[in-house]
């Protein structure tokens, strides 16, 4: 299992990498092994408000719909379309199928380095 | 840990109803509880959360013979309810829920009835091969629920009648669904009642969820209230009519932003026509029309009218201009 060590983590396996003012979010390899294949993905729209630890879109895996939560508090800058069409990145590159971009952030949840989140990832085996 | 087992028995055929009781008891699970919500639908097509409704179901023939469309939140392909089928929902804190486990108590009540019941690989329940319980799952804040179908003696021919494929050609993202052999319990036990598959299921429960229960000590003829250590959570606490709303709307039925594009195309005394349409959140967007009739307004009439028209045969009929309606009506209604 793959938790690159620049990547910060939530307890709800979403990642995060903060570039200046932007978050960018996706879901952890452990998250992605733990749905199953992905067959589809509803995403919020440019501009729509996200709130930390609040869901804010959701995915489809083998006939389960799981909430995607947010690791920030903020305005939606971006959205990966590409992820409409092929949500399969998710499953086969899921530190490079980023899912959405957050600018003027307000809030955090509580984050994890990579160390503390393999730990909680062994746990929850 | 689960320490308290409710049971929860929708008195209502109604599925928006249902489904709405099914998210209110959601929201109420608390920690350490498990709901096991019983209930069934009256001739019901319930689509996955990111179903395209036209491409899964007839949705025109199932309206006019006094059917519903449903629309669940949970993930997977269509499905068809009629009071032949009873439905199950374990609810529960996401720290609880245990598929396995949930799955277990499934078998053993089919078990007890004489039931073969196997596993698939999609967690389906099959008996003989063939599949009599889709399941799927939702989670949300915290919470999440596996429910599934348990076919006891549903009209097989219903469920050809209302899951048959589009006539129309339809290009659509969203999520398909897959195509099984089905087969009712009442093929295995001829005198299976929705009553007695409920009352197995509790029992199952019970056995799985409270250590040290035998239920072989228990008299032949119990009544699982005054048995098991199992309390009833009545239906009627829960104040659903904006749920229920919510499931019975158009906007969430044919509304979702799912785009897609269909075709129809037939032949008529006066012509062949072919209609493309690219509809979204269940509104035609554009349309193109390609005829060989004599009629050369036909085409750019057509074009003009469709647009901001929902598909729905009810808004189609009334938007169509007079001229050649009923053709025109019977070639749209191949994609409803």
């Amino acid at each position: 299992m793959s938790i690159p060590n620049e990547l910060r983590y939530t307890k709800s396996h979403e990642w995060i990498k903060e570039e200046g003012d932007i978050a960018i979010v996706g879901i952890t390899d452990f998250a992605q092994n733990a749905l199953g294949d992905v067959v589809f993905i509803n995403l919020p729209e440019a501009g729509d408000e996200v709130v930390a630890g609040e869901s804010f879109g959701d995915v489809e895996s083998v006939k389960a719909v799981s909430d995607l939560l947010s690791p920030v508090s903020g305005i939606v800058k971006a959205v990966n379309e590409e992820l409409i069409d092929a949500p399969e990145m998710l499953n086969s590159d899921p530190y490079g199928a980023w899912i959405i971009k957050v600018e003027q952030v307000t809030d955090r949840e509580e984050l994890l380095d990579a160390d503390d989140y393999e730990a909680l990832c062994a746990e929850e085996g | 840990m689960i320490e308290r087992l409710l049971v929860c028995r929708s008195g209502s055929f109604d599925p928006y109803h249902n489904l709405a009781l099914e998210e209110a008891l959601l929201h109420r699970v608390g920690k350490g509880e498990l709901i096991l919500y019983l209930w069934q639908n009256e001739r019901t097509v319930v689509i996955g959360k990111n179903q395209n409704p036209w491409k899964e179901c007839r949705t025109a023939l199932l309206n006019e013979e006094g059917g519903h469309l449903a629309r669940r939140l949970s993930g997977g392909g269509a499905v068809f309810h009629d009071l032949g089928n009873l439905n199950f929902t374990f609810l529960m804190s996401a720290e609880d829920y245990d598929l396995p486990r949930q799955l277990t108590v499934l078998e053993k009540a089919c078990q007890s009835l004489g039931i073969p019941a196997q596993r698939s690989g999609r967690n389906d329940l099959l008996a003989d091969g063939r599949k009599f319980s889709g399941n799927a799952f939702y989670s949300h804040g915290g919470k999440s629920y596996h429910h599934g179908t348990l076919m006891v003696d549903v009209d097989m021919e219903k469920v050809q009648r209302y899951l048959s494929p589009s006539k129309a050609k339809l290009a659509a993202k969203g999520v398909d669904s897959v195509r099984s052999r089905v087969v009712n319990l009442k093929e295995f036990v001829p005198d299976l009642t929705i009553e007695r598959l409920s009352d197995a299921l509790i029992a199952a429960l019970a056995e799985v969820y409270v250590p040290n229960l035998s239920l072989r000590d228990q008299c032949a003829h119990w009544s699982w209230q005054s048995v098991l250590p199992v309390q009833t959570l009545s239906a009627d606490e829960f104040d659903l009519s904006e749920l229920t709303a919510k499931y019975a709307s158009d906007a969430w039925l044919y509304g979702p932003k799912l785009p897609f594009t269909l075709s129809v195309e037939d032949r008529f005394p006066w012509g062949g026509v072919e209609i493309q349409l690219n509809v979204n959140e269940g509104v035609i967007r554009a349309a193109k029309v390609y005829t060989d009739a004599m009629d050369e307004t036909l085409a750019p009439r057509l074009e003009a009218v469709l647009p901001g028209i929902p598909l729905r045969s009810e808004a189609l009929s009334a938007a169509l201009p007079e001229q050649q309606k009923d053709e025109l009506l019977s070639l749209l209604r191949k994609a409803l």
